[in-house]
């Protein structure tokens, strides 16, 4: 890791800022849009007339509160459930021997490639009285196979000593699932809490399905109307409407940026097996 | 008097205690102070003698579904709600989804059980012939014959309400036009060119070409504009078929079914006349007339290119929107002038879609109950059109003297207030349009409120449309009408676009079976007809 | 990694053969632990899927299901709407799968390997941005960006490079859409796919490269000895899981389709669309679970089909 850089390197670093650059263009037009108070449709390097009247307009906007407080409370609360049902799950799944243990794996499979269609979905729900109940969009996308199976495909590279060495501890399943499993995961538990994460940030289905309380919908469904909505009525505190729905774009991806960088330091370190083993 | 005085006191209280429920929800709410209270009961008491006279039963509740063009909870339906029944004295449930989903949650309401149909629902296009063909919907024809409303002769759009019969039959109520499109000219552009607003095809293709080869902008470039520009080539998708974006090339013709003078049904893309409109377009559209990029637009990069002064000639709502586009255009630094087109000599009349309707489900106890005091008073030309024009007072709108955002008003002064969902932009209306509701109303507050070219563009439109009428659903168009229209919409876009000869096209049509399926489609409408 | 494939807790679970109740008593724990998992699964998927008998009815969701036999496949199979969405789902969405998941796993090796952890902090935090757009914001934007105007920046560069004279309309042209299509999706999804291989990575051991370069080996006999037998499960497993959903197809279609390339684009949830919005009449759930269950079919025999083929491979099936 200490060598001097070779040219390898350089070359990486050229395709990184091209690439980077790819992924940058689209997104850069919109943040522009957001800054300008004129409306543009072509590409501009800079905004025409800068100005932060779109962020006003989204941040001032006191309906967006409550909402933001729903998709905080909403996105902790079903990431902790999808990672517990997740890790749950997989455990089970590595479970080689157990009886049963294909038996369940495909009945999950199954899941994923079968459902219900929305109004029977629907109708279950209702019956179990949970529609119209923030209950409902934090239980449905906690159970989410992929990550059950993608979990589990991280779970199979924790060594086999570490668990034959807990057993003869007298440690219980569940007490090796919560003493060695959960602690030498913390990148798998990362990557896929992010992914339950962002996905219960960004839910909307679920609400618009399953609620027609306004006081239980959360910051996407809010913003979806800003952005979504073409019936803008005029000029907004001197940002046209473009620039608000811009503006909104942008705050939708704000909390993620923010909070990325943080995840990052577990992806990098990643899980030091080697400190485990003796 | 005593009854008043406890009605009063007996809102402030619920007020309060909705205002402390409410929590942390705006502080608007509070706005209605006593003063209004007083009103409110005052009108509340008026409506509650006038009841006595009728033997229609008056419902203890009644609950509906409704979208979000209904006030949202957001700008305090609540309020809302509570002025309603203090009008009426009836107990309203609302069930608002969200817009985008709300024929999916209205369809999960009706898929379990008439115990949760809710009484009244708004409906609008195949939603409405659909559910009524279903049996879901109660036949207020006779309700509305005999009701106080008609007898008024108040009612301008008795238009309206025939165009939303279906075999002769009312299953919903349109409590407004629905309003269309209209041609907007930039008059600078014109001005620029040395033209006159075009009344012509010919002259409407001059302009065009004015438009587009010229310097109608004055940037001194030639050539970087041009003439009209639209959000796909026919009509939005997913849109209703009425927002036709250019009219001006489509005539006479029609790409879907009409039911001709004679009564018999006809599908107007087989017609001579729409190979015609083909042309008109593939020819505009290749010499750079019709924006480039018409397939791929949304209505919102129509709007963007037309603020940036890409193109000089819309076709867009009328009313408000001229507004809006006005408005938008000055923000932008352009000017803002706008001239609402006459429909040009052989376009002959704009076309108005059919509007929503509020219809009475069939699980409805007391539907004439509900008719009478949740649809027919909506227009009663008082208190309650008030409601739903502006919404509450002191919430919605006010007469007080107040500044709302950079506007003064003196006291007395009707104005609406300061939107709690949009801040920065003022009310306009709530649920009904004033502008285009289907009943005169005297005393409308706001008359003077529209804007001048909101008024002259929405005035063009109501003296030269016509109404579009409702075409049946037959099974076999559900079967095949989907397809259908998909080849259609393939093969203008290749004749338009890729620039494919007419007889190539009509063959492919052939080919890929429209020909057939169109005739199917036709035959059983027609069958419909005549086994009536 | 041989050893590990037979699974770890196998081996804590002592020899191959052992009476069911003994084997019961001593998965017991396990068993508890699983039932939240299947509670889950039976509220939220099982027990919703009684709604798969409508693709034999005739319901709209008003009046009472009438049984219809096979009718509504009957008329699907005559539809050449149908087959051609049918054709374009398969197409569209496994072309888009296998360059999703060489992509993410190319920028995920091209990470691993990069030694500045600046820049690789910054790359990634980059890469991963498009994921959060939503579709429609997306479609708009490439709109914009691929527009035959002098608006549109790839068109605008190839002409001022001389490679074209006039622009072209790649998002309503029949031969360029699906390039399109396959572009925007690799964009949009790229960054947010690699965070799964990017963990995967993150728990090599370090020790094992330092094992490696002490050998001898160079970066490539890095990759292809370590790096590389590390990710191949993983990269099995995304892929096979994936092909669960490829039938799903619809928003990233949805917003990016027009008229003109409807026969390249349509697929089955956009075909179902049109279907229930053009047809000028109530939907009828019946046909559009009948469509949704033939998806789910397919969708099935592929994954079945990986199945078989990672157990031959790999001794093992996917779950």
């Amino acid at each position: 890791m200490k060598k001097k850089a070779t040219a390898f390197d350089y070359g990486l670093m050229i395709i990184f800022v091209l690439i980077s650059l790819i992924m940058i263009i689209p997104i850069y037009k919109v943040l522009i849009d957001s800054l300008d108070l004129k409306t543009a449709y072509g590409m501009k390097l800079f905004p025409e007339q800068f100005g932060f009247a779109g962020y006003i307009s989204v941040f001032t906007n006191p309906t967006l509160y409550r909402p933001f407080l729903v998709s905080c409370f909403t996105t902790i609360v079903g990431t902790f459930t999808g990672l517990t049902i997740a890790t749950l799950g997989a455990y089970v799944l590595i479970q080689w021997k157990m009886p049963g243990r294909t038996f369940f794996a495909n009945m999950l499979l199954f899941t994923m490639i079968f459902s219900g269609g929305m109004i029977p979905t629907y109708l279950v729900m209702k019956a179990i009285h949970i529609t119209n109940t923030l209950l409902v969009v934090i239980l449905m996308p906690a159970i989410n196979v992929y990550n059950i199976v993608l979990m589990r495909n991280f779970f199979e590279g924790i060594p086999a000593s570490l668990f034959e060495s807990a057993e003869i501890d007298g440690c219980s399943p569940m007490g090796v699932f919560l003493k060695i499993v959960l602690p030498l995961s913390k990148a798998a538990l990362t990557a896929i809490g992010l992914m339950y994460a962002v996905s219960y940030w960004n839910d909307y289905t679920h609400y618009k399905l399953y609620i027609t309380n306004d006081n239980l919908y959360n910051f996407q469904m809010k913003l979806r109307s800003v952005i979504m909505g073409s019936d803008l009525p005029q000029a907004i505190g001197g940002a046209t409407e473009n620039t608000v729905k811009n503006a909104a774009v942008i705050v939708a991806i704000l909390p993620f940026m923010i909070i990325y960088p943080f995840c990052q330091k577990y992806f990098i370190q990643g899980v030091n097996i080697g400190a485990v083993k003796e | 008097m005593r009854v008043k005085k406890m009605l009063a006191a007996g809102m402030a209280v619920t007020m309060a205690a909705s205002v402390a429920l409410s929590g942390c929800s705006s502080s608007a709410k509070t706005g209605a102070d006593a003063t209004s209270a007083g009103a409110i009961t005052e009108s509340g008491s008026s409506t509650g003698e006038s009841k006595a006279e009728n033997e229609i039963k008056k419902p203890d509740k009644i609950t509906i579904m409704v979208n979000s063009t209904v006030t949202t909870k957001a700008n305090n339906r609540d309020a809302f709600e509570k002025r309603w029944e203090e009008l009426t004295g009836i107990d309203l449930e609302i069930i608002q989804p969200d817009h985008d989903a709300y024929f999916d949650v209205l369809g999960q309401s009706f898929a379990s059980g008439p115990e949760n149909w809710p009484d009244v629902i708004i409906l609008n296009g195949s939603y409405y012939t659909g559910y009524a063909e279903e049996g879901a919907l109660w036949d207020m024809t006779e309700a509305w014959e005999n009701s106080e409303l008609k007898a008024s002769g108040r009612v301008t759009g008795e238009d309206v309400i025939e165009a939303t019969k279906i075999d002769g039959k009312l299953y919903g109520f349109p409590d407004a036009r629905r309003g269309g499109c209209l041609t907007y000219v930039k008059k600078k552009w014109l001005d620029n060119c040395g033209l006159e607003a075009p009344t012509t095809y010919e002259e409407y293709l001059n302009m065009l070409k004015a438009f587009t080869e010229g310097d109608p902008d004055g940037n001194g470039i030639n050539g970087d504009t041009y003439g009209v520009s639209a959000s796909g080539l026919m009509g939005a998708k997913g849109g209703d078929p009425s927002s036709n974006y250019l009219p001006e090339f489509y005539q006479d013709a029609q790409p879907n079914f009409v039911r001709g003078e004679d009564g018999i049904w006809y599908d107007g893309f087989t017609k001579e006349n729409f190979k015609g409109a083909l042309e008109r377009l593939r020819d505009a559209y290749s010499k750079g007339y019709i924006d480039k990029e018409s397939l791929t637009n949304g209505t919102k990069d129509c709007r963007n290119k037309f603020y940036e002064d890409k193109f000089g000639v819309f076709t867009y709502w009328a009313g408000t929107w001229a507004s809006n586009l006005k408005n938008n255009l000055e923000a932008n630094g352009k000017d803002g002038e706008l001239i609402p087109l006459k429909p040009i000599k052989e376009v002959g009349t704009y076309e108005e879609g059919t509007a929503p309707v509020w219809a009475i489900t069939s699980a409805c106890e007391n539907p004439e109950g509900v008719f009478k005091y949740f649809i027919e008073s909506m227009l009663d030309g008082g208190d309650m059109q008030m409601l739903w024009s502006y919404g509450v007072e002191d919430v919605h709108w006010s007469t007080k003297a107040e500044t709302v955002l950079d506007k003064t008003y003196a006291a007395g002064e009707f104005h609406t207030r300061e939107s709690l969902e949009q801040p920065g932009t003022q009310y306009t209306k709530q649920h009904l349009d004033p502008t285009l509701a289907i009943a005169t109303w005297e005393n409308d507050p706001g008359k003077d409120t529209v804007k001048e070219e909101a008024k002259v563009s929405q005035k063009i439109f109501n003296e030269n449309c016509h109404q579009a009428i409702i075409i049946p659903s037959t099974e076999v168009m559900a079967t095949y009408n989907g397809d259908l229209t998909t080849l259609k919409n393939s093969i203008v876009a290749d004749v338009v676009v890729q620039g494919l000869s007419i007889d190539a096209a009509y063959e492919r049509f052939e080919k890929e079976g429209g020909a057939e399926w169109s005739k199917l489609i036709v035959d059983s409408l027609n069958e419909l007809g005549s086994s009536k | 990694m041989n050893t590990k494939k037979k699974g770890p807790a196998a081996k804590a679970a002592g020899s191959n053969k052992r009476p069911l109740l003994v084997s019961l008593r001593y998965y017991k724990g396990f068993y508890l632990m699983f039932l939240p998992v299947l509670a889950f699964a039976i509220v939220f998927n099982y027990l919703p899927m009684f709604g798969i008998r409508y693709a034999f009815y005739s319901y709209k969701g008003i009046k009472e299901p009438v049984f219809v036999g096979l009718a509504h496949f009957e008329k699907m199979m005559k539809m050449s709407g149908f087959w051609n969405a049918f054709g374009n789902t398969i197409t569209l969405s496994v072309v888009k799968l296998l360059l999703n998941t060489f992509t993410a796993v190319a920028l995920s090796l091209m990470l691993n390997e990069m030694k500045s952890a600046t820049f690789k902090k910054i790359t990634q935090t980059i890469v991963y941005l498009p994921h959060f757009m939503s579709w429609v914001v997306t479609a708009s934007v490439f709109t914009l960006i691929l527009s035959p105007t002098s608006a549109g920046l790839v068109n605008s560069i190839l002409i001022k490079l001389g490679i074209l004279k006039e622009g072209i309309y790649f998002l309503a042209d029949k031969s360029w859409w699906r390039t399109m299509f396959y572009g925007i999706n690799v964009w949009k999804d790229t960054g947010w796919g690699t965070i799964i291989f990017i963990a995967t990575l993150s728990g090599i051991n370090p020790e094992l490269y330092e094992a490696a370069a002490m050998d001898g080996a160079g970066r490539w006999n890095k990759l292809r000895f370590i790096t590389m037998p590390a990710l191949n499960n993983t990269i099995i497993t995304v892929l096979i899981l994936n092909l669960a959903k490829v039938m799903n197809l619809f928003e990233s279609v949805f917003v990016m389709q027009n008229d003109a390339v409807i026969q390249v684009s349509d697929v089955l949830h956009t075909y179902i669309y049109t279907q229930t919005f053009n047809s000028g009449a109530l939907p009828d759930y019946g046909y559009t679970t009948a469509v949704g269950l033939t998806a789910s079919l397919v969708g099935c025999v592929f994954v079945m089909v990986c199945n078989k083929a990672s157990h031959k491979v790999r001794g093992r099936g996917i779950v």
